[in-house]
């Protein structure tokens, strides 16, 4: 065995890899065998071509750090992580099941409100919400869909079952990285892949064409789709070329659209103006419409809710979708499952303290020391306390705050995440990580086979966020055992 | 399918760039071999290139001799020089990052490489010890990306614009290497007449012209015959001719396109109302002048039918 692999234990925690006995599980033997076969050396070489492929592919993120964009390589750890097709299919249900409830609660939500009218979800924490869009009442959109892309991120406890951590409806990013690391392990590994049955992640790109084309509000003809970027300088930049280019689909920025006095959305082409059928936008509801949101964004489409809502264009995700994607109304998920589909959850949710109800309030402020406390509102893991890892002025300061704002935050128990091994320096190391999946709705269901990966890399850390210095794995699910 | 206008733009910029390094890599090449050939003393200075370039102004921001250190490093590797190499290639990379969707996956790969390929190796290559390998690196790369646009993109819009920036950039940079250089630097009396062919030589070979000029009309070189051909053949690539006769071609399928068929007829009428064996160099002078305001006429004309977005006529005509 090559000497990397020497000493390595993942503690308490579930490992995705290796199990308590020290043995590789199962599904995941031939890769460890191979990996641990490979000579010092010939890691460290395969990690230089990981780092070559990814220059060379131009896959990048962009981060904003003191006024300044810089443009940085793709992280990536060349150990995949491995999960048996059997354990996926399980998650997959439950993430389809979760989809088909977090739509039913939108569509009701912005029409009859029965949900709130039968008391199962208080109605001032859904019609208070900065989330809740009141422009966006009445409408309904084509197979009963608003979120149509959704990005939920699951973590595992420490006896490896999985947990929903949150699901991202606005405008979840990820899914060309998952494509991409695929991509490099191919490149990089090719011996790997070998001898497993993988499922193929490729075709992601054309069922989220399907998924377009089925909203068009025009019948049957090809409809035309494009993929609204708010440009160059956003962090996501890469992705919104890659999705559109793989998709055959037109890379748009808000200038090169307008709307009509039809109602109607086109965009400025060399030979004139095209209607558009389907816009796949990647700005958030602020920016979208000047006339029906903040009046000052440069980067949307003047007129563009009213077309929509006169039935002439799609949006996805529909606008005002984020008012499921909310921490505390996260709480009620199990309960709109019962609610919408009279099914039992298939997925676990963590225990969510919400800090406007006392009782719960009482009990996060006694305890900030074992919760994670977390805005209601924010994504990118920026403004949560991990109350283990923090020092005692922060915890007042973040006391302080509940006490201001309740409904603005919320606490959940600190999970054990699992970890995997990574090549980290010479060594490979266990280290914590999460997983993406992402979940397409319009007329039919799909969910990835797999996800997105990302990986803290620091030792202990639990921050997997890119923006934060988070890595990432290429994840597969591998058909059968031996 | 169509096309937006912006991306349109920025694919025709992309060419342009492209083309613009290729051949100011190409010019520095055969001038580098010039000056090595030319008795000590009589050779011409290094301020022809950034005369040809038309970027004098840009130049004297930074330097004020005009030795071959300095305009080497100007053309090669400063980062800001309009028509210097780095700057070129920069700006063809960030013209294809925004439009990826349109072509083919290769593309970037190979955009993005040269990019850092330039980055890299652009400093190290301003003296004569590594200039020739990476200018011959750069022309490669260059025709390699080319190669791969011609033949794997489909003819449609993305195809139609990139050619047109191609062969705008080519027509403009043929008639600069004719007018400054052959009028500078047969202008110039320190110049023996002896080395007159070496020149018309060399200026054959920044236009990958020798090898045709040749065999088709033989290996003395001579300047009437030299700058007819260079205009006028219309089966060589780098020729006014035949870029003219692939613009009217591209224009043809293209709406609106009244205007700017309109100015390549003007200018292949031109062409051939011009007879450079038996003009004068003041006329030739006068007569490239003119040439080349009728192919900024033919940008603007193209701008303004296909580029421009009704937002940016509106502020035009606002501000």
């Amino acid at each position: 065995m090559n000497k990397s692999w020497k000493n390595y234990r993942a503690d308490a925690f579930y490992d995705e890899l290796i199990a308590a006995s020290g043995k590789p599980r199962v599904a995941a033997r031939r890769v460890v065998k191979l990996l641990q076969s490979l000579p010092k050396e010939e890691m460290a070489s395969r990690r230089t071509a990981a780092e070559l492929a990814i220059r060379e592919m131009g896959v990048s993120f962009t981060i904003y750090s003191e006024g300044k964009n810089i443009d940085r390589a793709w992280p990536f750890d060349i150990i995949p992580r491995v999960i048996s097709a059997r354990d996926w299919a399980q998650v997959s249900r439950g993430l389809a099941q979760r989809s088909r409830a977090l739509n039913c609660f939108i569509d009701d939500i912005y029409n009859k409100q029965k949900i709130l009218a039968d008391g199962v979800v208080p109605a001032e924490i859904v019609l208070d919400s900065g989330n809740y869009k009141p422009q966006c009442a009445g409408v309904s959109p084509l197979h009963g869909a608003w979120a149509h892309i959704c990005g939920t991120d699951l973590v595992r406890d420490q006896r490896g079952r999985f947990f929903v951590l949150e699901d991202n409806l606005r405008v979840p990013s990820g899914v060309s990285y998952m494509l991409e690391n695929r991509e490099i392990t191919k490149r990089v590994l090719p011996e790997l892949l070998e001898n497993y049955s993988i499922q193929p992640v490729d075709d992601y790109p054309s069922r989220l064409h399907a998924t377009l084309s089925s909203l068009s509000p025009r019948g049957a003809r090809r409809p035309c789709i494009v993929v609204l970027t708010p440009g160059i300088y956003n962090s996501a930049y890469f992705e919104h070329a890659f999705l559109a280019q793989r998709m055959g689909a037109e890379l748009v920025e808000g200038n090169d659209l307008f709307v009509d006095d039809d109602d109607c959305v086109y965009m400025r082409t060399v030979d004139g103006p095209l209607r558009v059928d389907v816009v796949y936008r990647r700005i958030d509801d602020d920016f979208l419409d000047p006339e029906a949101f903040r009046p000052d964004s440069a980067l949307g489409v003047p007129g563009i809710i009213r077309a929509w809502k006169a039935g002439n264009v799609a949006i996805a995700n529909a606008p005002g979708a984020g008012v499921a994607d909310d921490k505390v109304v996260y709480a009620y998920v199990p309960a709109m499952i019962r609610y919408y589909l009279g099914e039992t959850p298939l997925l676990a949710s963590v225990k969510t303290y919400l800090c406007m109800n006392p009782k719960d309030r009482e009990y996060v402020l006694a305890n900030l020391d074992k919760l994670v406390v977390k805005p209601a509102n924010e994504s990118g893991g920026y403004g949560l306390l991990i109350g283990s890892h923090a020092s005692a002025a922060e915890r007042a300061r973040f006391a302080a705050l509940i006490e201001e704002n309740p409904r603005n935050y919320i606490a959940q128990p600190i999970l054990s995440l699992s970890t995997a091994p990574t090549y980290i320096d010479e060594k490979v190391e266990p280290r914590h990580l999460d997983l993406r999946p992402f979940i397409l709705q319009g007329k039919d269901i799909w969910v990835t086979p797999g996800g997105l990966t990302r990986v803290a890399m620091r030792k202990g850390s639990l921050v997997v966020n890119s923006s934060q210095g988070g890595g990432s794995k290429d994840t597969w699910i591998v058909e059968g055992n031996r | 399918m169509s096309m937006l206008s912006r991306v349109a733009e920025r694919l025709f910029w992309m060419a342009r760039y492209l083309e613009r390094a290729e051949d100011t890599a190409r010019l520095i090449h055969s001038y580098t071999h010039l000056v090595m050939d030319i008795p000590r003393g009589s050779e011409p200075g290094w301020d022809i290139l950034v005369h040809i370039l038309n970027t004098e102004p840009s130049y004297t921001e930074h330097y004020r001799a005009y030795n071959e250190q300095n305009v080497m490093k100007f053309l090669i590797a400063q980062p800001d020089s309009i028509s210097g190499i780095m700057n070129s290639i920069r700006a063809a990379r960030e013209n294809v990052r925004t439009t990826r969707d349109v072509l083919p996956g290769e593309v970037w790969e190979h955009i993005n490489e040269l990019y850092l390929y330039a980055q890299e190796y652009s400093e190290k290559s301003v003296g004569r010890r590594y200039r020739y390998q990476f200018l011959e690196t750069i022309i490669a790369r260059c025709q390699m990306i080319n190669g791969m646009l011609v033949s794997t993109l489909p003819r449609g819009h993305a195809y139609r614009f990139i050619k047109l920036g191609r062969l705008l950039e080519r027509a403009d940079m043929t008639t600069r290497v004719i007018d400054v250089g052959a009028a500078a630097l047969l202008g110039d009396e320190r110049l023996h007449s002896s080395v007159d062919p070496l020149i018309w030589a060399s200026l054959l070979n920044s236009l990958s012209a020798m090898g045709a000029y040749r065999r088709e009309i033989g290996p003395q070189v001579e300047a009437g015959a030299m700058v007819d051909f260079v205009l006028r053949e219309s089966t060589l690539p780098r020729s006014i001719k035949f870029c003219l006769n692939g613009i009217r071609q591209e224009l043809a399928p293209l709406k609106n396109n009244k205007d700017a068929t309109r100015l390549v007829l003007k200018a292949r009428r031109k062409l051939s109302g011009f007879d450079p064996q038996a003009c004068s160099r003041e006329e030739l002078h006068i007569f490239l002048d003119q040439f080349q305001f009728l192919l900024t006429n033919l940008y603007s004309s193209i701008d303004q039918t296909w580029f421009m977005t009704a937002e940016r006529r509106a502020t035009a005509t606002l501000g």
